[in-house]
């Protein structure tokens, strides 16, 4: 019963890990987040599998629904390869142990089919199975093609998972990737040559002749054949780690920074920690996603006279990344904050770097999104406004927050559902961050003054900018008041 | 230019630190040895100003340690590896260092000639991230790091661990050559009571957080010290 000892330590390992325990309160919350995620994509499912053939009501419903297959699963891959983590059992304990390698590698592979990733598209698959195949063709039917599905998905799973080991992808061949679906994407759009209807044959065929079943089968099969054979001949600790690359990266010269004295030396620093750690470098490249938010709502009708939702959107898109990295702004320097303190640093040129590379970021994001103007004027002001709110009041805000958070930070993990290092006080952070404008917003709308309740807005950031000098000291005098407990906090392991 | 007065710390209600007056002067080597636990790191946190004692204060040539920041400018130290910043190359991190200490790009060259012996050629032109260093290498770089500054007041806790032998030597003769060519207050922990009585003119041992013996060393300093801890 091998297998029990392995689930027994994993679970030991999780809850006794430091940061568990301190933040309970943490993970229930997040528990009940995700199990309302959960329920979100439940219920949508159900809704969309229901009137699935109302929304496109000429065409095939199934034919249609299969037509987006292969998009979707060339999406996955992309998506898996930026936020997928490998998983990982520290196996070193028990290589020189009496326990047979397969074994070993049978349970590293089977926590790889524990990922949310592979259950998540089922909320909508099941409801489509069932309203829409079950009943345009039979039950045994739906089964086959709902299997069918699952087995692509799983070896979609485990194809990642073997690319990440052999860190062959690299994320400019993903980005060609991606380029290349949406080339097809537009060849498709304008019926040049079009997946989608390969993707319907495919499937479609796959639920004529049930037979088909064993395709995907063989092809799940193949694909943990290939990551067990992999990992069986790679089984030395020096070989299953993925490789470091050792390579230096090429941003290591700063030359035009150098002559900004300490205050460029220091933005220097916090560039190459973002660009040499894999969680905040993975934030760097969900950058996009933060971006193009805009798109799923400005384009929409239902949205258009919905101000608070544009305000809330337009604080995202000009904001999100920001708040990201204010947020954490000491908590990433956990490894060496001690460094930080001891050496010759003068703590308000700290700050002022802090928030420059806060305003750098912040007015980033502003440029890039001013083509969002395309979706009316209004757009604009708005998110205009709310990157002055951004840079002048919420930074402040940001900073003297993070002083409170005194978890160690693990940089090593990607960043996607990563909650590790993440305090209470993050999240409280949030709440003024998403919440003010918009209260703002409603409390001069209610005196007939909706305009002014957007401008008021970037007043208030124009107010903290000039400011800023009195405003750095009491953050400095905070950080000193707290920079004890943040220390002896980052020096827990 | 060290003054330690009445510091205590206290932890979940037990004072691992207790030390009602301690002098350092300037230019002494002053060594610290104790076993785990008995406040060595605790006190020098304290006097790097990166803990809070319960009580007293700690003034360093004239300031209050936890008021203002001028004695940054002319200390240097190094406890553990969380005093590196280890995502940069060490030539990075020296020279993030006397940027900030405005160092010049000469007096850069300079010093890292100087610790070329030092550094056994395992240190620079590896292209490698500190991180990726074995310990006893990432310990050169903070050493080195701690003295960049060219300190009055320099703070290492426990230098000799998981340095070669070798090394051991050579960063002693280099401590010996600081103390006698220099007025450099040497504040040095060490397990190594060999290590620390060769290197240190003063020896303080702690015990449980309090001072147990203040000792000049001598001839017979060695012995006494091993008869303390033979227990």
């Amino acid at each position: 019963m091998l297998l029990k000892w392995f689930i027994d330590h994993q679970w030991k390992q999780a809850t006794r890990s430091p940061i568990f325990q301190k933040n309970l309160i943490v993970n229930i919350f997040l528990g009940l987040i995700v199990l309302l995620l959960f329920l979100e994509f439940l219920v949508g499912g159900i809704y969309l599998g229901n009137k699935w053939h109302e929304i496109f009501p000429d065409v095939h419903p199934v034919t249609k629904f299969n037509s987006f297959l292969l998009y979707y699963f060339a999406f996955d891959l992309i998506l898996r390869f930026m936020i997928q983590t490998l998983p990982v059992l520290k196996i070193q304990p028990y290589l020189h142990l009496p326990i047979r390698k397969s074994s070993i590698i049978h349970y590293l592979l089977s926590k790889a089919f524990l990922n949310v990733f592979n259950f998540l598209p089922l909320l909508i698959f099941i409801p489509i199975a069932v309203f829409q195949i079950a009943t345009n063709y039979s039950v045994q039917q739906a089964w086959v093609w709902i299997v069918s599905v699952l087995f692509v998905v799983l070896s979609m799973n485990y194809l990642m998972v073997y690319i990440k080991k052999q860190l062959v992808a690299k994320p400019s061949i993903v980005g060609i990737f991606g380029l290349v679906m949406l080339a097809l994407a537009l060849l498709d759009r304008f019926g040049v040559f079009a997946i989608s209807d390969i993707s319907a044959l495919i499937f479609d065929a796959i639920i004529l002749n049930q037979e088909l079943i064993l395709i995907p089968i063989l092809l799940f099969g193949f694909v943990y054949f290939v990551n067990f054979s992999f990992l069986k001949n790679k089984m030395y600790p020096e070989e299953i780690q993925i490789r470091k690359s050792r390579k230096l990266d090429s941003i290591s010269d700063f030359k035009y920074l150098k002559t900004l004295g300490q205050t460029g030396e220091m933005i220097g620093l916090d560039l190459k920690l973002i660009w040499r750690h894999k969680r905040t470098k993975s934030i760097v490249y969900m950058t996009p996603l933060f971006l193009l938010y805009g798109f799923i709502f400005y384009p929409n009708p239902e949205f258009k006279d919905f101000f608070s939702f544009k305000i809330f959107v337009g604080w995202f898109v000009t904001g999100g990344m920001m708040l990201n990295y204010l947020n954490y702004a000491f908590s990433y320097e956990s490894n060496y904050f001690d460094a930080i303190l001891a050496h010759n640093i003068d703590m308000h040129r700290y700050f002022r770097m802090k928030l420059t590379m806060g305003i750098l970021i912040s007015t980033f994001c502003y440029v890039i999104t001013i083509p969002y103007v395309y979706y009316g004027l209004d757009i604009l002001l708005i998110n205009s406004s709310m990157f002055l709110y951004n840079i002048g009041l919420l930074s402040f805000i940001l900073l003297y927050m993070a002083t409170f958070n005194k978890n160690r930070m693990d940089l090593s993990k990607g960043a996607a559902f990563n909650y590790q290092g993440m305090g209470a006080s993050n999240w409280l952070a949030m709440i003024p961050a998403m919440l003010l404008p918009i209260l703002l917003y409603h409390l001069f709308k209610a005196f007939d003054l909706p305009m002014f309740g957007v401008a008021v807005n970037g007043l208030l950031g124009i107010i903290g900018l000039m400011f800023s000098k009195s405003i750095m000291e009491i953050l400095v005098r905070q950080f000193d008041k707290r920079k004890y407990i943040m220390a002896d906090g980052f020096r827990k392991r | 230019m060290i003054d330690i007065k009445n510091i205590t710390k206290v932890y979940n209600g037990v004072t691992v630190l207790n030390i009602p007056e301690l002098k350092i002067i300037k230019g002494e080597s002053f060594g610290l040895v104790g076993n785990n636990g008995a406040g060595k790191t605790t006190l020098f946190r304290c006097v790097l100003d990166l803990i809070r004692p319960n009580s007293g204060e700690i003034i360093s040539d004239g300031h209050a340690v936890s008021k203002t920041a001028a004695w940054k400018s002319f200390t240097g130290s190094y406890l553990d590896e969380g005093f590196v910043i280890d995502f940069l190359t060490p030539e990075e991190y020296f020279s993030f260092l006397a940027n900030i200490n405005g160092l010049s790009k000469d007096d850069l060259t300079e010093f890292l000639k100087d610790f070329e012996e030092f550094f056994n050629g395992e240190v620079l032109g590896k292209r490698k991230y500190i991180r990726d260093f074995s310990s006893g290498n990432q310990k050169k770089v903070g050493i080195a790091a701690a003295l960049i500054s060219k300190p009055d007041v320099l703070i290492l806790d426990e230098p000799f661990n998981s340095l070669d032998p070798t090394t051991q030597i050579r960063l002693k003769n280099l401590l010996k050559k600081l103390d006698e060519e220099t007025n450099t207050t040497m504040l040095i922990s060490s397990h190594d009571l060999s290590h620390v009585t060769e290197v240190c003119k003063r020896i303080v041992v702690l015990h449980e957080g309090d001072v147990a013996h203040d000792i000049k060393t001598g001839k017979d300093t060695l012995k006494e010290l091993e008869k303390h801890f033979a227990v």
